[in-house]
C-alpha cells in the first residue's frame, strides 16, 4: 500500500487528495473571514469603536 | 531511510484510521449509537428552526420592536431557498470527490453557512432595532444585515437536512429506513422541544448582552454537534474518487428521469396536500385555545406540548407499523384519515366549549401527522433508486418545507382577516374555517392517495420482529 506511488509522505493521501482536503480548509478559512467582516462591520455600526 | 519512512506511513495512516473524520470502510450492519449520533444534525436543525421562528420572532417584535410586518417578511426569507433542497440534493449524488465523498462536503458547508448567519445574526438584529448609535445608521444597513443572516441560517439548514437525511439512506438497508425516519423525527422533535425550554429560561430577563451570547451560543453548538454528527459517517471510497470523472448529467435531465418513476408526482402532490393540512394546527392551536376556549398561557402551552407528544407516539408507532410489514404509504394514509376527524372534534370544541374535547382532539391531530410525516418521508426513501437518493430526498424536502410555511402562513392570513374582536364563541368564527380548510385539504390528500391504497405490499417489506427494539428504544 505505501507503495503506490500516487501518494505523497507523509499522509498517504494521493496529491488530488490532498488538494481536496486543503481546499475545504481554504473554504472554511474565507467563509470566516467574511462572516467576521460582516459581524465587525455590523458591530461598529451600533457601538463605533473608531472614534 | 526506506524503512523509517514505511514505518512512518504506517503509523500515520492508523493514527489516520483513529482520528479522521472518515468511516475507514462502508460497514455491513450500522449500530444504532452510530445513526443517534448521525440524528444530531437533526437537533441542530431544529435549534435553529425554534430560534428563528418562536423565539426570534418574539424577541423582534417584543424586545426589539421591530414592525411585526418586516419581522414577517425577515423569518420567510428561508423558505426562498427551500425548492434548491432539490438542487442541493441532486449536486451531492454528482459530487466529483477524489476522497470519494458525496455528503460530507456539503453537511460541512451547510454548518458553516449556519454557524455564520448565527455569528452576524444578533449584531445585525441590533442595528435592525437601531440600538446605540445604530439609529444615525443608514435603514438599510440593519435590513440587509438581517436579511443576510437569515438567509445564510435558512440556507444552512436546508443543506443540512437534506443532506443529512440523503447520507442516512445511504448507509442503512431498506428495511430499517423506517427507524432511520423514525430516529430523525425523534431527534428533531426533541431538539425543538429542548431548545424551546432553553432559550425561554434564558432570555427571560433580555439583554442586549443576553441576546448576543445566545443566538452565538446557539453558532458554536451547531459546529459542535454537527461535528460530532458527521465524524466518521461517511466511507472514503478510492473507487468512486478515481472513477474517470465523465460529463455531469444536468438537473433536468436528472429530475426527468425521477419524476418517470411511477407514483413519485404523485406522492409528492399528496405530501404538499398533507402537510399543509396537518401544518396550518401548528400556529393556530394556542391562539384557538386562549381565544375561544379562554384558557391560560400555561394551558395553551401545554397545547403545543401535547401536540408534540401526539406526534411522538405517532412516530413511534409508525416505525413500529413499518418494522412489523405495514407499507409507509398506508401508514401514511391512516395518519390523514386521523386527522380529519381530529380537526372535526376542533370545531367540535369550539361549539362545546370543552377543553378536554380539544385535548383528546390536539393528541389526535399530532398522532395523525406523526403517522403522516414519517410515511411519507419512508415512501420516498424506499422509491428513491441509490444513485438518485440526495435529489427524491431533496425534492421531498422542497415541497414539504414549502408547503409548510406556505400553510402557516395562509393559516395565520386567513385568521387575521376573519378576527372579529371579542372573545368565547364569538371569535370562533375566525379559526373554524382555517380548520375546515385542514380538513379539505386532508381529504384532497386522501382522494390522491385512495388509488394506491392497501395496493399488496412489495416483497422487501417483510415483517421482521428480530430487529423491532429500535422502534421500543424510541418509546422510552
Amino acid at each position: 500500500m505505501s507503495n503506490d506511488p500516487d501518494k505523497v509522505w507523509p499522509t498517504g493521501l494521493t496529491l488530488r487528495e490532498a488538494e481536496e482536503v486543503h481546499s475545504y480548509l481554504i473554504d472554511g478559512t474565507r467563509v470566516f473571514g467574511v462572516i467576521a467582516l460582516i459581524a465587525h462591520i455590523l458591530v461598529a455600526v451600533s457601538t463605533p469603536w473608531l472614534g | 531511510m526506506i524503512n523509517i519512512k514505511s514505518f512512518a506511513v504506517r503509523k500515520i495512516s492508523a493514527f489516520g484510521m483513529k482520528y479522521l473524520p472518515f468511516a475507514d470502510a462502508a460497514s455491513e450492519a450500522v449500530p444504532l449509537s452510530r445513526l443517534l449520533r448521525l440524528s444530531l444534525f437533526q437537533v441542530t436543525v431544529g435549534m435553529a428552526l425554534v430560534l428563528m421562528v418562536g423565539t426570534l420572532n418574539r424577541v423582534m417584535i417584543v424586545e426589539l420592536s421591530v414592525p411585526a410586518t418586516l419581522v414577517g417578511a425577515m423569518l420567510a426569507l428561508p423558505l426562498v431557498f427551500a425548492p434548491f433542497r432539490a438542487l442541493i440534493g441532486f449536486k451531492s449524488d454528482n459530487f466529483k470527490s477524489a476522497l470519494g465523498l458525496r455528503r460530507l462536503p456539503y453537511i460541512y458547508k451547510g454548518t458553516m453557512l449556519q454557524f455564520g448567519g448565527f455569528a452576524i445574526m444578533p449584531f445585525a438584529l441590533l442595528v435592525l432595532s437601531g440600538y446605540g448609535k445604530a439609529a444615525q445608521a443608514p435603514h438599510w444597513i440593519g435590513e440587509v444585515g438581517a436579511a443576510l443572516a437569515f438567509l445564510l441560517v435558512g440556507a444552512g439548514v436546508h443543506m443540512v437536512q437534506t443532506v443529512g437525511l440523503a447520507l442516512a439512506t445511504d448507509l442503512v438497508e431498506e428495511e430499517d429506513q423506517p427507524k432511520v425516519v423514525g430516529l430523525m423525527y425523534v431527534s428533531l422533535l426533541a431538539g425543538m422541544i429542548v431548545s424551546a425550554f432553553t432559550y425561554g429560561a434564558a432570555l427571560e430577563h433580555y439583554s442586549p448582552l443576553r441576546l448576543i451570547q445566545v443566538i452565538q451560543g446557539s453558532a458554536v453548538l451547531t459546529v459542535v454537534l454537527n461535528g460530532l454528527a458527521m465524524w466518521k459517517q461517511e466511507a472514503r471510497d478510492r473507487v468512486r474518487g478515481n472513477a474517470p470523472r465523465g460529463p455531469e448529467p444536468s438537473f433536468a435531465q436528472a429530475w426527468a428521469k425521477l419524476s418517470a418513476r411511477p407514483g413519485l408526482v404523485r406522492l409528492l402532490a399528496i405530501i404538499a396536500f398533507g402537510t399543509a393540512g396537518f401544518g396550518m394546527a401548528d400556529v393556530l392551536m394556542e391562539p384557538f385555545g386562549g381565544q375561544v376556549l379562554q384558557m391560560s398561557v400555561a394551558e395553551t402551552t401545554r397545547l403545543t406540548v401535547y401536540l408534540a407528544l401526539g406526534t411522538l407516539v405517532g412516530f413511534t408507532m409508525a416505525s413500529r407499523w413499518m418494522a412489523r410489514g405495514a407499507r409507509p404509504i398506508d401508514v401514511a394514509i391512516y395518519g390523514a384519515l386521523i386527522g380529519v376527524p381530529a380537526f372535526g372534534l376542533i370545531i367540535l370544541s369550539a361549539h362545546m366549549l370543552s377543553i378536554a374535547v380539544l385535548i383528546v382532539a390536539t393528541l389526535a391531530a399530532g398522532f395523525g401527522a406523526g403517522l403522516f410525516g414519517h410515511g411519507t418521508l419512508t415512501t420516498t426513501m424506499r422509491s428513491a433508486p441509490r444513485d438518485q437518493i440526495g435529489l427524491s430526498l431533496g425534492a421531498w424536502g422542497a415541497v414539504q418545507t414549502t408547503s409548510a410555511g406556505a400553510s402557516i402562513a395562509v393559516g395565520g392570513f386567513l385568521r387575521d382577516r376573519l378576527q372579529s374582536g371579542g372573545a368565547g364563541v364569538h371569535s370562533a368564527g375566525a379559526y373554524i374555517p382555517v380548520f375546515f380548510l385542514e380538513i379539505g385539504l386532508l381529504v384532497l390528500a386522501l382522494l390522491l392517495a385512495f388509488p394506491i391504497f392497501g395496493r399488496a405490499a412489495s416483497p422487501q417489506a417483510q415483517p421482521q420482529p428480530a430487529q423491532d427494539g429500535f422502534a421500543k428504544g424510541n418509546a422510552s
